[in-house]
């Protein structure tokens, strides 16, 4: 057992300790603020995007790193190519570069400056779309060449997610709410007009909810099985982190927030989702949840938090959070590598560290 | 602990000078790394590496309470601007020239992360020396520019006259009577005085001002001059208000203990009982005060001096805004001494600014209930408030800063040896000074 105290707060908890169970087997310190870390499809490499300064990716193997071009200005996002060994990294100078790891070659497509939001790639790989501004920049990856501009928007757009299973489906979030878009089309399909600004966006394994969290304590939902939108507030701060709990069984997914010290888990499934639902309410951590993720088709939920800790949760059973690491700064990212064994995290202060399953539970 | 990075807003109508300013503290030597968030349709782009563009995404946090109007782009651009090791020393933030200055500034005192990271600095108001009286006569947003700002730039100042100048400055301290006001031209002032301000500070604001606490009069001019006999004549370039007073008084000597003592003849002549002087009136050395009764739509007064010697007149408006020149049958005078007041009229603005100023310690309890009161019934209607109270049983100074119904308490230290008082001050619109006044006082222990 490990005792935690919030030197701010002076609040004391007792916390089981998962180190036996997932040890750490690598850390390496990036050039600042750990922004992102993706894990490669097939799990042989991660990434590593810090706010400024070169881009990296460790091999897993190997625990060789390489090194990839900053961007200037400050590095954006990252995202890997669904089937190959394309990494796609995109920065506040407006370049988005295609690495391909195996070739070792690399291109780039200036786009317009702008405040540049995420990049992210399709469900077949056949469309990179990046955000500029008001406009998404729809991209073939094999010609670099802008297929659409979507600009409708009100302002920047803040995040997109493509369709998990469509490949010609984009969602988008910028003020006013979240907007979902075939590509092709001028006009959106769906959108929630909230009102206020979102910030993240993600879809749901399974297609059939949007979600969006915004810059007040609350958060959107759209159901496109309904089409109809839901709201869940109540939340003590705005909410930074969402991960999905997948699998294939009729009592999925469950939807994972993270706002204030308080981690909250909705069914997503069913007739009515998490209409009418109590959530799992997870307490453990001292301070802003700001890092969440569950493993394809796993049921353990991680966690990071402003107090530094990663913890390990079991959220269908009671049992309390396990701690996986403490770490000086706010860990800003977790990541569960695409087998569920292994867990990545980044911190502040540009620490990463991997920690393995050590058995199988 | 680390220290709050500082956050300075930079506002004013079109054309007033922002972009000017910023290209000067972007380029200028004051080893300072300075993150600019500019607007995206901005009056002249700036290109410039620590320049990012921004659109105003402004939004409702709660129903569509005022005070919950806040700028969702800054949230997000300054967060990603805190996740850089390389950290900028300063963040400014240009408002659009049509925008009201209230989001940006609510967005420091409602967003968690924004008040644990960074701290106020100042809010910068530029006004253009030239134009700004048109728009402070057709725009809100001019106005409270004005009326949130914590320092103001009148810039221009080569494209008004020296008489034009009094005037606009007059009429901006009604709007904002604590703001720090410069004049300049090319937005050319000290770097430091623009990113140096610190944090509100009440008792600097004063010190800055040294006439906002001061006592008020029913006249913004007074002067002495040494008139010959014969014919004078007030002769105005523009029409004035045939209701403005003005007053003269024959006095003993040309020193300032002169002029105080005619000041506070001044004050009961400018009662509704006061002696009334048409035009032709003739003045005798007997230290009588005369009320000049000007006629609609007439640009001079004259008065016939029975005996030469110093004359004391006090005007409504300073004479500059008027072009009011004093002329003899000869030549035009000039006042031997002159003093201006703080005037207890504001040229009609219904923005102003409210001082108050009580020696003795408030009671914590009933303090609390008036600010509650008073920020849920008139909350939209004030702009910016500021005070420094001494708490019965406290023996610290409890100052506040507070945007509409937002405030921002904080502990400003031991009093030490300084005299227990509170100095407060609100900036708002159709502030009633009195009632204001007169309920604070009932918090006093």
């Amino acid at each position: 057992m490990s005792r935690l105290t919030d030197p701010e707060e002076t609040e004391e908890i007792e916390i089981r300790s998962a180190a036996d169970l997932l040890p750490l087997m690598w850390s390496a310190d990036l050039p600042d603020y750990a922004l992102d870390l993706r894990w490669s499809p097939d799990g042989s490499h991660l990434a590593a995007l810090p706010s400024t300064g070169m881009p990296g990716i460790h091999d897993r193997k190997t625990n060789a790193v390489k090194n990839l071009p900053a961007h200037s200005g400050g590095n954006g996002s990252i995202a890997w190519h669904p089937q190959g060994s394309i990494l796609a990294t995109f920065g506040q100078d407006g370049i988005l570069r295609l690495h391909d790891i195996s070739s070792r070659t690399s291109r780039e497509l200036q786009l317009p400056r702008g405040w540049t939001g995420r990049c992210a790639w399709n469900a077949d790989g056949s469309l990179i779309a990046a955000a500029v501004g008001k406009a998404v920049h729809v991209i073939d990856p094999h010609t670099l060449e802008t297929l659409q501009i979507i600009d409708d928007h009100r302002s920047t757009v803040t995040d997109l997610v493509w369709h998990p299973v469509l490949s010609n489906q984009l969602g988008t979030a910028s003020d006013g709410g979240a907007r979902m878009w075939r590509i092709g089309e001028k006009k959106p399909f769906a959108r929630i007009d909230d009102g206020v600004a979102a910030v993240l966006t993600t879809w749901s394994p399974d297609g059939r909810w949007l979600v969006t969290s915004d810059q007040s304590p609350s958060v959107h939902l759209y159901d496109l099985k309904k089409r109809a939108p839901l709201f869940i507030q109540g939340f003590e701060t705005k909410i930074k982190a969402i991960a999905w709990q997948t699998g294939g069984t009729s009592d999925l997914p469950w939807l994972a927030l993270g706002g204030r010290t308080v981690i909250t888990v909705w069914p997503c499934f069913g007739k009515n989702g998490p209409r009418g639902a109590k959530p799992i309410q997870l307490y453990g951590h001292l301070k802003e949840v700001s890092a969440l993720d569950f493993p394809i088709d796993g049921p353990y939920l991680a966690s990071g938090a402003r107090d530094g800790l990663v913890f390990l949760w079991l959220p269908h059973h009671s049992n309390g959070p396990a701690l996986i690491a403490r770490e000086e700064s706010e860990i800003t990212t977790v990541r569960w590598s695409p087998d569920g064994l292994t867990l990545a995290y980044g911190t502040a202060s540009g620490r990463i560290a991997i920690h393995t399953l050590s058995h199988k539970v | 602990m680390t220290s709050k990075l500082p956050v300075t807003v930079l506002t004013g109508f079109l054309g007033s000078g922002k972009t000017t300013l910023l290209n000067r503290i972007l380029t200028e030597n004051h080893g300072l790394r300075i993150a600019v968030i500019e607007n995206e349709f901005g009056e002249v782009g700036i290109d410039h590496e620590l320049v990012i563009n921004a659109d105003e995404e402004i939004f409702e946090m709660n129903n569509g309470c005022i005070c919950c109007t806040v700028r969702g782009d800054l949230i997000r651009i300054i967060g990603s601007l805190m996740k850089r090791r390389d950290q900028f020393d300063h963040i400014l933030i240009e408002t659009t020239g049509l925008a009201d200055p209230g989001p940006v500034i609510q967005t420091f005192f409602v967003d968690d992360e924004m008040k644990d990271k960074l701290a106020l600095n100042a809010i910068i108001a530029l006004v253009d020396a030239r134009h700004i009286g048109l728009h402070l006569d057709s725009s809100e947003e001019a106005v409270k520019q004005i009326a949130f700002a914590d320092s103001i730039l009148l810039n221009k100042t080569d494209l008004a006259t020296p008489a034009e100048l009094d005037a606009l400055e007059a009429r901006v301290k009604a709007i904002n009577g604590v703001a720090k006001l410069q004049r300049c031209q090319n937005a050319n002032v000290p770097i430091a005085s623009v990113l140096d301000i610190g944090g509100f500070n009440l008792d600097r604001s004063i010190g800055i001002d040294p006439r906002f606490l001061d006592p008020e009069y029913p006249f913004e001019w007074g002067g002495i001059f040494d008139a010959p006999a014969g014919t004078l004549t007030l002769e105005a370039s523009k029409k004035p208000d045939p209701s403005m007073t003005t007053v003269i008084i024959p006095v003993s000597g040309t020193d300032d203990e002169s002029l105080a003592l005619a000041r506070e003849v001044a004050m009961r002549a400018f009662s509704p009982d006061a002696i009334g002087a048409p035009s032709g009136h003739t003045i005798s050395a007997d230290g009588i005060p005369y009320d000049l009764i000007l006629r609609a739509g007439s640009m001079n007064w004259t008065c016939e001096i029975v005996e030469p010697g110093p004359l004391a007149i006090f005007t409504q408006h300073y004479p500059e805004e008027l072009g009011l020149l004093f002329l003899t049958e000869s030549s035009e005078l000039q006042p031997l001494i002159a003093a201006s007041y703080k005037p207890d009229h504001s040229h009609d603005e219904t923005v102003t600014s409210v001082g108050i100023e009580a020696d003795g310690e408030c009671d914590a309890r009933k303090l609390d209930a008036w600010l509650s009161k008073l920020l849920r019934e008139r909350g939209t209607d004030i702009y910016r408030m500021k005070g420094v109270f001494a708490i019965k049983g406290n023996p610290n100074r409890f100052i506040f800063q507070g945007v509409h119904m937002l405030l921002d308490p904080t502990d400003g230290g031991p009093w030490g040896y300084k005299p227990r008082r509170s100095s407060l001050v609100f900036i708002g619109r159709d502030l009633d000074r009195d009632e204001l006044n007169q309920s604070f006082r009932k918090c006093l222990a």
